[in-house]
């Protein structure tokens, strides 16, 4: 007797764990739905400023950037994906010859998005764009320059604080 | 205790060397290491039964091991014990897989990536590469020519995984013979490594009985990468980003320990506040981790609801990482002295509006799934491994904690702002699927707990200490330990002075939760194999490095 | 209510009288649209049936579903359908060439033959047999013979494991379904499913007074014993992915595999219509006793709209119940039949038969 109020007790039980299971389906069948409809929101969408999608060198309104060509980036790159390419160029006020940049040739086929070059830049010249969409049909346009043509790079202000980091 | 290890070892081999710095590091000739290691072993009061790592190393002259040992009684006190022969065309060392079980696949790592070949070892064979691979990468002298090694046209037979060749010790000294691996009557079934349920690229053979499995033998390598030789050449903050790629759901985990190690050679003070905020972003971790490895599990029982309501909670802690850090799975915070931006400020409060709708969750999660009697029928009372399998085997981790062995880094040796909140850590007895699934959810549950605690009691101040720009660690060695979402994740450095490491070597906790998996399900049905895989929660790429 | 015989009788009429047709061909002509509006509906109520399960599951989860192709993803079942016809058919090296392309049409078979059978509304009901419940249980089992040629015949011995599992899941569970489907004959008195329609004129059988108890029994056990028969929901295992072997119909492609997923949510559709012709009143619209206004407006809404109105109630069940629970390793699922739904069915046939002479 004992073993089939045990058999229906179990069957009560488990039908009854059942129905609670299903109450959570249920409630769930109400909710707000959690999908993003990309593409239709593009214009819409905003993205974590932090988030890093692609590098850029950002160019001020004179066309000038703040690279020195020091390569410290493409040293501390894992996987080679950044080349600095620089040319000496003599400066006509003082006849001095300085090291310029030439081109800065980024390969987003082989980026790893690490953000060492980023974070060990010491003129900040270089940060990342929120853009995401980065397929193409051919590899070659991954092949990316980030110095626009005829920029140069901005001269420094001399600072009047002393910046502390 | 020192002093009795210390005249233990010297009492079973004189000629041993002892040193003594935060643990006793003792070199002992390779045909006494065998009596030292069955003493440590067994005595009443050493106890040393947790085989952490085996280090396979190429000194330059000598070829050897590094064996880090842990006794689970004295509260886990450290044991380093290090042997090498100079015999470099064909060097044999003793084994010890009978005394720890875990040092099976070690020491077939070791003899593939150093050529060290194990006398008496239970089939040694080759683990991640190819059996006609020529060549030990990880040996300082191996030539990288890809002719030397050119990539087959045509297909690999399954018979040449399967003969190896052993070493055993006889009378006339040491002997090699040919090893089968199954019988000849043995009904075998590939699972993998295309498979929705093994978790990644794992293939499995197994030998059944009718439904019934007799053993299992896995077969790793299929995203062998070689890590461990490309961070020999990578300065330490690229090697970080190596690290992240190794078990990826616990990327920030990670990158903590090897922060930790080379914070620790060079002597780095890192401020209060970094240390609040990376334990922060491990215990987010931790939780979407756990909350992957939920879904897979209730995924792989066929409820795919389940899988996709885990998702949709860990999408929070991806938007909370993708805010701070500027990436999802690959958060790139933890680098060496702190991290790398200060927190935003919306993320302390996102973090607080997470605690309580995960809190509803896992109840929910709770109704739906863990009272379900199916669910129930399908986990409990199969996969059973005792604690003195767990502890042989080295399985770490929650699914370690499930068959009552504590194993928690994080109490045992803390780290980062452990010490200054209070937890517990989260211990069934059975050791059973059900109890590996229930440990997980309730480690979420005390993630929480912590997370609490440590939002509301962040110091302010710097977030990152100042370092050179180039990183040189002093010449030694050097251990850390962390608690990864599956385990001990172990990093040992050994540098010369270099910027680059000499050698550097993952304990990755998810090698030897595969490798338990043979004695778990040894006599189970075939159709509970997916489900203990499931409950145990390996990653591959963590195995193969 | 509005009668469909007198639609049909005016085809027929039309057909007989007014052309004037001899009578063997008014007959095959009329066999011919009859079985032209029962496949054409079939495949459209497939296609129905599995847009409405992609939505409803998405909606379980969370999600939206399917909704590029056409406003809310309406075409999204027709560019599948589309899909299907044009996917090549890989034919198998060494497998039973006759008995492979032979095993789909069993299973389709079996489902449009039980199809024909349902009373859709007032006089809408093609095969009027006396022993109506009798040729549905007896022809849905044509199917299993498919599930067993299609492993067989593959070639494979994955499949051969997952057609063993899923044939001894299929005759099990017939058992329990047709003793819940014999409760309700105890209590008509009749097999004839028209005339089990009519009787419940006046109250629908699942609330038919103390009756009601054990054909309320009956009915949860027909619905869970009818999807264990259609491999679907926490009884899917035969063909399940994520388990070791793939199922039976692993080495069809194209349209052969169409038709095994058409079966499938076609036999879920005919196991919530016998559900609901048998138990919930079938195309009768709900009357109670006593309250003559209100069954007269229930009669203006046609009892088309009734019928497809239960289906559809009895089809969300079936689809929240799979979209919640994981499944059942094949020892439990017939460790469940044998051991709990029979007993149980067994005792509520028992009990009707006490309640009906008793009462």
């Amino acid at each position: 007797m004992k073993s089939v109020i045990e058999y229906i007790k179990k069957i009560v039980v488990g039908i009854w764990n059942l129905m609670l299971g299903m109450k959570i389906t249920w409630i769930n069948l109400f909710r707000k739905k959690i999908t993003e409809q990309y593409p239709e929101n593009r214009d819409t969408q905003v993205m974590f400023e932090r988030f890093r999608g692609l590098l850029t060198m950002p160019h001020n309104a004179n066309n000038e950037h703040k690279c020195t060509a020091c390569g410290i980036c493409q040293m501390n790159c894992p996987n080679g994906t950044i080349q600095v390419i620089s040319k000496t160029e003599t400066d006509e006020a003082t006849g001095k010859s300085k090291k310029v940049l030439d081109q800065y040739l980024y390969n987003l086929g082989s980026c790893i998005f690490c953000d060492l070059c980023v974070q060990t830049c010491p003129s900040d010249a270089i940060a990342w764009s929120q853009k995401f969409e980065h397929s193409v049909f051919r590899r070659e346009i991954l092949l990316k320059q980030l110095n626009k043509p005829g920029s140069k790079m901005a001269e420094k202000v001399k600072p009047t604080t002393v910046e502390t980091k | 205790m020192d002093n009795k290890i210390k005249e233990r070892i010297l009492s079973l081999a004189p000629e041993a060397i002892i040193e003594e710095t935060q643990f006793i590091s003792a070199t002992i000739p390779s045909d006494k290491l065998r009596a030292v290691a069955l003493a440590l072993r067994n005595d009443k009061d050493m106890q040393f039964d947790y085989l952490q790592d085996l280090i396979g190393m190429d000194w330059g002259e000598t070829l050897g091991v590094i064996y880090n040992i842990f006794s689970t009684p004295n509260n886990q006190k450290h044991v380093v014990l290090k042997t090498s022969t100079s015999e470099k065309e064909s060097p044999e060392l003793y084994t010890v897989s009978d005394i720890w079980d875990s040092a099976t696949l070690y020491e077939r790592e070791v003899y593939d990536l150093i050529g060290i070949r194990f006398i008496n070892h239970p089939g040694l064979r080759r683990l991640f590469l190819r059996a006609d691979w020529n060549g030990h990468p990880l040996r300082k002298d191996y030539d990288a020519d890809p002719a030397k090694n050119p990539v087959p046209l045509i297909n690999q037979t399954v018979e040449d995984m399967e003969t190896t060749e052993t070493l055993t010790l006889t009378n006339e000294g040491v002997v090699g013979s040919s090893f089968q691996l199954f019988g000849e009557k043995e009904y075998i079934v590939n699972m993998g490594p295309q498979h929705p349920a093994t978790h990644g690229v794992l293939h499995l053979r197994i030998s059944l009985e009718g439904e019934t499995v007799n053993k299992i033998d896995p077969n790793f390598g299929y995203i062998h990468r070689g890590v461990e030789k490309m961070c020999e050449s990578y300065t330490y903050p690229q090697i970080l980003h190596l690290t992240d790629r190794l078990d990826y759901l616990s990327g920030t985990m990670n990158r903590h320990a090897v922060c930790l190690c080379v914070e620790k050679a060079i002597g780095l003070e890192v401020p209060e506040r970094a240390h609040y905020i990376r334990t922060i972003m491990d215990e987010l971790t931790r939780i979407a981790s756990h909350l992957l490895g939920w879904g897979c599990m209730c995924m792989d029982m066929g409820s795919i609801t389940a899988f996709v309501y885990g998702m949709r909670d860990r999408e929070k802690i991806m938007d909370i990482f993708e805010e701070s850090a500027g990436g999802r799975l690959m958060a790139n915070y933890n680098v060496i002295g702190g991290v790398a931006k200060d927190i935003h400020p919306n993320f302390l409060q996102r973090v607080r509006d997470f605690i309580p709708y995960m809190r509803k969750m896992l109840k929910e999660y709770h109704i739906l799934f863990t009272e379900n009697p199916i669910a129930r029928g399908r986990m409990k009372g199969i996969g059973f491994l005792t604690t003195e399998q767990a502890i042989s085997y080295g399985v770490t981790g929650p699914a370690g904690r499930a068959s009552g062995w504590m194993n928690d880094v994080r109490k045992i040796e803390p780290y980062a702002a452990y010490d200054k909140i209070k937890f517990e850590p989260m211990m069934r007895t059975e050791g059973g699927t059900f109890e590996r699934y229930i440990v997980r959810l309730d480690e979420v549950e005390e993630s929480l707990k912590m997370l609490e605690q440590l939002v509301d009691n962040m110091p302010e101040g710097d977030f990152c200490a100042k370092t050179k720009a180039i990183i040189r660690i002093p010449e030694g060695e050097y251990f850390q330990r962390v608690e990864n979402a599956r385990g001990d994740f172990g990093v040992f450095i050994s540098s010369k002075g270099d910027k680059s490491p000499y050698r550097i070597k993952f304990r990755t906790p998810c090698m030897t939760l595969v490798s338990a998996l043979s004695p778990i399900t040894c006599g189970e049905k075939l159709a509970d194999l997916v489900m203990i895989g499931a409950s145990l929660d390996y990653v591959i790429p963590c195995i193969d490095r | 209510m509005f009668d469909f015989k007198i639609v049909t009788d005016w085809i027929d009429n039309l057909l007989r009288v007014q052309i004037g047709i001899p009578s063997f061909w008014t007959l095959a002509i009329e066999f011919i649209i009859v079985g032209v509006v029962f496949l054409s509906a079939y495949a459209v109520l497939a296609l129905i049936l599995i847009y409405v399960e992609r939505k409803i599951c998405a909606f379980f989860q969370c999600r939206i579903g399917p909704n590029r192709v056409g406003k809310w993803g309406l075409l999204q079942s027709i560019a599948d359908m589309i899909k299907i016809l044009l996917k090549e058919i890989i034919s198998i090296d060494r497998s039973d060439k006759f008995l492979f392309v032979l095993a789909p049409f069993f299973v389709i078979m079996g489902s449009i033959l039980t199809f024909a059978a349902l009373p859709f509304g007032k006089g809408l009901h093609a095969i009027d047999f006396n022993i109506g419940i009798f040729y549905l249980m007896a022809v849905s089992s044509l199917g299993i013979i498919g599930i067993l040629l299609a492993g067989w015949s593959s070639n494979n011995k994955y499949t051969l494991i997952g057609a063993m599992r899923s044939g001894a899941q299929l005759v099990s569970y017939e058992l329990s379904a047709a003793l819940a489907l014999m409760t309700v004959v105890v209590l008509s008195g009749t097999m004839q499913l028209s005339q089990i329609v009519e009787k419940q004129n006046t109250v629908w059988n699942i609330f038919h007074g103390f009756a009601a108890i054990p054909t309320f029994i009956a009915f949860i056990i027909y619905l869970i014993a009818g999807h264990a028969e259609t491999n679907r929901g926490p009884f899917d295992l035969p063909e399940a992915e994520s388990e070791l072997t793939a199922g039976y119909h692993t080495e069809y492609s194209g349209i052969t595999f169409g038709f095994y997923y058409l079966a499938e949510y076609m036999n879920m559709f005919i196991v919530a219509a016998i559900a609901t012709t048998v138990f919930l009143g079938g195309w009768m619209p709900l009357h109670i006793p006593g309250w003559g206004a209100f069954n007269h407006i229930m009669d203006y809404i046609p009892t088309v709209i009734w019928f497809f109105g239960k289906v559809a109630v009895c089809v969300f069940f079936a689809l929240w119940v799979r979209w919640t629970f994981p499944r059942l390793r094949i020892d439990q699922l017939l460790k469940f039949e044998w051991k709990i739904l029979m007993p149980i069915s067994l005792l509520n046939l028992l009990l009707m038969a006490l309640v009906v002479t008793l009462i």
